[in-house]
């Protein structure tokens, strides 16, 4: 079943023209009509006037070659431009607290390729994509598409006022099928695409690595700023491959974390084999994200060497110092013992020579009372 | 053995200063740059900031608080032998703390380990080195204490690398086998007798005359009143610069302008101080002024150039006194008692340099900005130096004689004001 929205034309419309959010219920001249629901194959699909803005709204068939398929199932006989089919109350419950956005791309035939815009998803939300392109030419002989990752789409709709061609695609975002990148493609003369990139929120942490010693403990730490995953999970890799870590031994691994956008992974009585790299994963409802850690586990011979080198250097300089200390100490004493060694011999030369003459005459005096 | 009359004023001297240089880069270059350590610490023990930031303030205690012992034993055994002690118990406390498993581990090693190893090793140098110049002595000092103001830009991106390479427990190991450098700037140290030596006598009888001393207790007080201002802009300037508005990036930057125009204050006012006639303590009254006045000028700039000049003038003046805080000493205590005096002057010194910083915050979380923790500041210094002018010989013309013991009794002070800004970046 193919589902379309076009304009609403008539200046009568509950719409304002300005742009701004139409609530039924705030105007008080209509009637509120009830928020309306439509059931395709596949994801649901809300419609809710709440966020009906610029230039949208419900066009009944046959003013317009645009056209409006009817839905199955009853329709209500009103002046209200909206339609309505029963839901069933399940699945209203089942997915009425999904948030909504819409993001908007605007296109010229004079913009250069690519145009792209960056939607991050947590958790399943409706998502409507807008493509509006601007051109002088001849809107009517435009080919307008949608793509998810080049798959063609089929359930968009239409518009054109004044010099601008809007076209509108609206999805349920439940599970990681449906993230990926939705392209609205303009084919006028050149092709123009706008591309919404729905992804998970990635992760970004520090990429130093992690230096630690045999025998400590050290804490890995994966943090996210503005998501809230639903949970943590940590993988070593050998290689290739990612090998999740075995938490409950708990002697070995801690896992914890204050808050939700951030998980600790403690690891205990280090060894060298520990280093590696590490991975944290954060699984959101729509998919994972994953950030790599490196951890190196040193020895304590490593700082060991060059400290060792250091101390004999200082060990070397002091004993330098010591001894060129010594060294001129000893030059001033030599000049001085050089004179008294001078003296000294003197003194001997003159006292061996007194024992000389002595000794003759003692021999002398010796031989003579003999 | 008879002493020299006149202290050699170069020569041996020289190397002193080299010996001084390398010293006090080893002790207050690495305790400035433990900042660096201070985030390893906070993430590898799971400790607060403030409880982390202890290791450094109870090393600066005991530094300070162990001045008088490091004195007293070299006045008995030369500065020598103790200055080698220290250094080896220095290292042994680096050596010790990489083996931490918790953070009184690391109080203990580095505290107070290293911080006696401290105590034992700068006042000492500073003394000897007094006692091997007269004449150049401001310069002298001067040189010898840009050693700190250069190793803080050599080793704070050095610990960064150390702590990428080999994380904090390699990095403590490594710095440790830096520390026992120090035992070779003590070798350096040689013994020199001068003839005052003999008219002092010991490290008891030297307290005691110290103690009983006039003009070097009013010195003592001038340069707590200092200390207790000095420091505050080195603790608080980011901040309050933050406060206007600055992005850290420039705020660091400042801090950076200011630092290298202490540099310069350092050895202009060393060369100055010898350069002038008339007691020393006539300068420092001049630095201690401007910089008094500079500090209190710090809330009414509100213009970035306005702040970037008074960055600079305050980096030159509080550069400028410290040079010649140390050289007031010897001129009122004499070269004789400059060990016990450098002690003792350090030790109640400090008083006020731990006060200071605390104060200032306090004052800031009263009034919720920093113009009061300024102002107060720069009224301290004020005060000190207005206390300077009751020293002996203020007003006479020429210096007297550093040699005879009648003038030891005058001098006292010079040492104390460089030891402010040390002791305070250790908390940057």
């Amino acid at each position: 079943m193919v589902l379309q929205k076009v304009e609403l034309h008539t200046p009568m419309s509950p719409l304002d023209e300005s742009g701004q959010t139409f609530n039924p219920g705030q105007t008080g001249s209509t009637p509120a009509p009830p928020p309306e629901a439509f059931i395709e194959d596949g994801p649901l699909a809300f419609c809710n006037p709440l966020r009906i803005r610029h230039r949208r709204g419900w066009f009944r068939s046959g003013e317009n070659r645009l056209n409006l398929q009817r839905l199955q199932g009853r329709e209500r006989e009103s002046d209200s431009p909206f339609t309505s089919v029963p839901v069933r109350e399940e699945m209203m419950g089942k997915y009425s607290n999904l948030s909504s956005e819409s993001h908007n791309i605007s296109l010229t035939e004079h913009s250069s390729m690519p145009v792209e815009k960056n939607i991050t998803l947590e958790s399943s939300s409706i998502i409507t994509l807008t493509c509006q392109y601007t051109t002088l030419g001849n809107l009517n002989s435009i080919n307008v598409t949608w793509k998810k990752d080049d798959e063609l789409l089929k359930n968009f709709s239409l518009a054109i006022t004044g010099n601008t061609l809007y076209t509108e695609y609206t999805t349920t975002v439940i599970n990681s099928k449906q993230m990926g990148s939705y392209s609205c493609l303009f084919e006028d003369e050149k092709e123009q695409r706008g591309t919404f990139n729905i992804k998970v929120p990635e992760l970004h942490g520090k990429n130093k690595p992690l230096i630690t010693y045999v025998g400590d403990s050290t804490v890995l730490v994966c943090k996210c700023q503005h998501c809230y995953p639903l949970h943590w999970t940590w993988y070593r890799s050998n290689g290739s491959i990612q090998v999740p870590i075995d938490v409950h031994t708990k002697e070995k691994y801690v896992v914890s974390g204050a808050y939700r956008n951030e998980t600790k992974l403690k690891i205990k009585h280090l060894l060298e084999e520990d280093g590696g790299s590490y991975w944290c994963h954060a699984v959101f409802q729509l998919g994972e994200s994953e950030e790599q850690l490196e951890l190196v586990v040193l020895s304590f011979l490593v700082p060991l060497k060059p400290f060792l080198a250091i101390i004999a250097e200082a060990v070397v300089l002091v004993a330098v110092i010591l001894l060129c200390e010594v060294y001129t100490q000893k030059k001033k004493k030599h000049p001085d013992e050089g004179k008294e060694f001078e003296q000294i011999e003197q003194l001997k030369s003159d006292d061996s020579n007194g024992i000389e003459n002595n000794a003759p005459r003692q021999r002398k005096n010796e031989s003579v009372s003999q | 053995m008879a002493g020299r009359a006149e202290p050699p004023d170069g020569g041996w001297g020289w190397m002193v200063v080299l010996s001084a240089f390398f010293m006090s880069a080893l002790v207050f270059g690495v305790l400035r740059s433990f900042g660096v350590f201070f985030v390893e610490f906070v993430a590898a023990f799971e400790e607060q900031a403030a409880r982390v930031s202890w290791i450094a303030s109870i090393g600066i205690a005991v530094q300070q608080f162990g001045s008088p012992i490091g004195s007293a034993l070299s006045t008995k055994f030369g500065p020598r032998p103790v200055v080698m002690t220290g250094g080896i118990l220095a290292a042994l406390g680096m050596l010790l703390a990489s083996f931490a498993t918790s953070l009184p581990h690391l109080y203990l090693s580095i505290g107070l380990l290293s911080g006696s190893g401290w105590a034992l090793t700068f006042t000492p140098t500073l003394a000897c080195l007094s006692r091997y110049f007269s004449c150049r002595r401001s310069l002298a000092m001067g040189l010898a204490l840009t050693g700190v103001g250069l190793s803080s830009f050599a080793f704070a991106p050095l610990f960064q690398w150390l702590l990428n390479r080999y994380a904090w427990r390699g990095a403590l190991l490594l710095v440790s086998a830096l520390s026992c450098h120090i035992v070779a700037c003590g070798a350096l140290l040689r013994p020199l007798s001068l003839a005052e030596d003999t008219a002092v006598g010991g490290p008891g009888a030297q307290l005691t005359s110290l103690l009983h001393h006039g003009p070097f207790l009013r010195y003592t007080v001038a340069l707590t009143l200092i200390n207790t201002g000095y420091f505050v802009p080195y603790v608080h300037l980011v901040a309050h610069l933050q406060d206007l508005g600055w992005d850290p990036l420039s705020a660091a930057f400042l801090l950076s302008v200011a630092a290298i125009s202490d540099l310069v204050g350092r050895v202009a006012s060393g060369w100055l101080g010898d350069a002038v006639p008339g007691p020393v303590a006539r300068l420092l009254m001049l630095w201690t002024t401007l910089t008094g006045v500079s500090l209190a000028l710090f809330p009414v700039a509100q213009a970035s150039i306005a702040l970037v000049v008074l960055a600079v003038a305050y980096g030159f003046t509080s550069g400028a006194l410290t040079p010649v805080a140390f050289s007031v000493l010897p001129e009122l205590v004499g070269t004789g008692r400059i060990y016990c005096g450098l002690g003792l002057l350090q030790m109640v010194e400090s008083v006020g340099g731990l006060l200071g910083a605390p104060l200032s915050g306090y004052l800031r979380d009263v009034t919720g900005n920093y113009t009061a923790s300024f102002v107060v500041a720069g009224a301290f210094l004020l005060a000190g130096s207005g206390i300077l002018i009751t020293l002996p010989h203020f007003f006479s013309c020429f210096s007297a004689p550093t040699s005879s013991p009648q003038d030891l009794v005058t001098e006292a002070l010079d040492a104390k004001v460089s030891l402010p800004r040390e002791e305070g970046l250790g908390e940057e």
